[in-house]
């Protein structure tokens, strides 16, 4: 296994950690919230939520403008 | 004098609007790296996005009282925001990446949904109520983590410009599948659609 193996599972790693979480908070008295419920809880005030929706438009900045 | 004073209090505001939403700072953090970086636009979008809110939230502004939907404005239904989505995908992802013609349409489709989320939320959701502080800590691990991980790749390249195979970044990772129309378009349509999910939230 050579270093981009390592990085790639890395990131696999975090992506089955939240696949992971999600399903947890899908238990009915898990004390872990949804991603729905975080981000819900996040964007309740203006500065959470448009810091969150700042943060998606960033993203498709980074990835598709110059 | 009075202006050392005067400069006085609008650091202390700045600070205290600092300490109490530090979305802020992050903004401000974050486009101050995508500035040297080379990412003038991005800079300008995060830094002038956390200035007015700065200023927001110094004056303290009042949240909007009602979402956006009892207030009698039309919100399109999931349906048209798919199909518009899905065009607007089509179209601009025809162009390459980085070229004038998507820069315009991304930053337009991203300018609009910011000036949206500042008028209030879409909807009201019911409140989750208050999360287990070990759910937070979980998920905050976990989206840490991979930001530190993302970070280490980056750092790893032989310059902040120059990729690399042996630590690839998630930008790397993706390049092979922005470089084609189709892969362009079924990205952008997923970003839209992910806007659309957290701008219902």
């Amino acid at each position: 296994m050579n270093s981009h193996d390592v990085t790639v599972l890395g990131y696999a790693l975090v992506v089955v950690a939240c696949v992971g979480l999600q399903l947890l908070s899908l238990w009915p008295r898990s004390r872990v919230p949804s991603f729905t419920a975080l981000v819900r809880r996040a964007m309740r005030g203006r500065p959470g939520r448009v810091g969150v929706i700042t943060a998606w438009a960033w993203l498709g900045l980074h990835f598709f403008a110059r | 004098m009075t202006e050392s004073r005067s400069a006085a209090s609008v650091v202390r505001a700045t600070m205290a609007v600092v300490v109490r939403e530090p979305v802020v700072a992050i903004m401000l953090v974050a486009a101050f790296f995508d500035g040297v970086s080379g990412n003038p636009i991005h800079a300008l979008l995060l830094g002038g996005v956390a200035v007015v809110l700065g200023r927001d939230i110094a004056l303290g502004e009042p949240n909007p009282p009602m979402p956006l939907e009892e207030r009698g404005l039309w919100l399109p239904s999931g349906w048209t925001v798919a199909a518009l989505s899905a065009a607007f995908a089509l179209v601009v992802g025809a162009f390459p990446r980085y070229s004038w013609p998507t820069t315009a349409g991304v930053v337009a489709a991203a300018a609009a949904a910011i000036a949206v989320a500042w008028r209030g939320p879409l909807m009201s959701r019911p409140d989750p109520g208050p999360l287990s502080r070990q759910g937070v800590f979980a998920w905050t691990a976990v989206l840490v983590a991979g930001a530190l991980w993302e970070l280490q790749a980056l750092l790893l390249q032989p310059s902040l410009t120059v990729d690399s195979q042996q630590h690839p970044t998630i930008s790397t990772l993706t390049d092979p599948v922005l470089a084609t129309h189709l892969g362009r378009t079924l990205i952008m349509f997923a970003w839209l659609l992910a806007g659309w999910f957290l701008m219902r939230q």
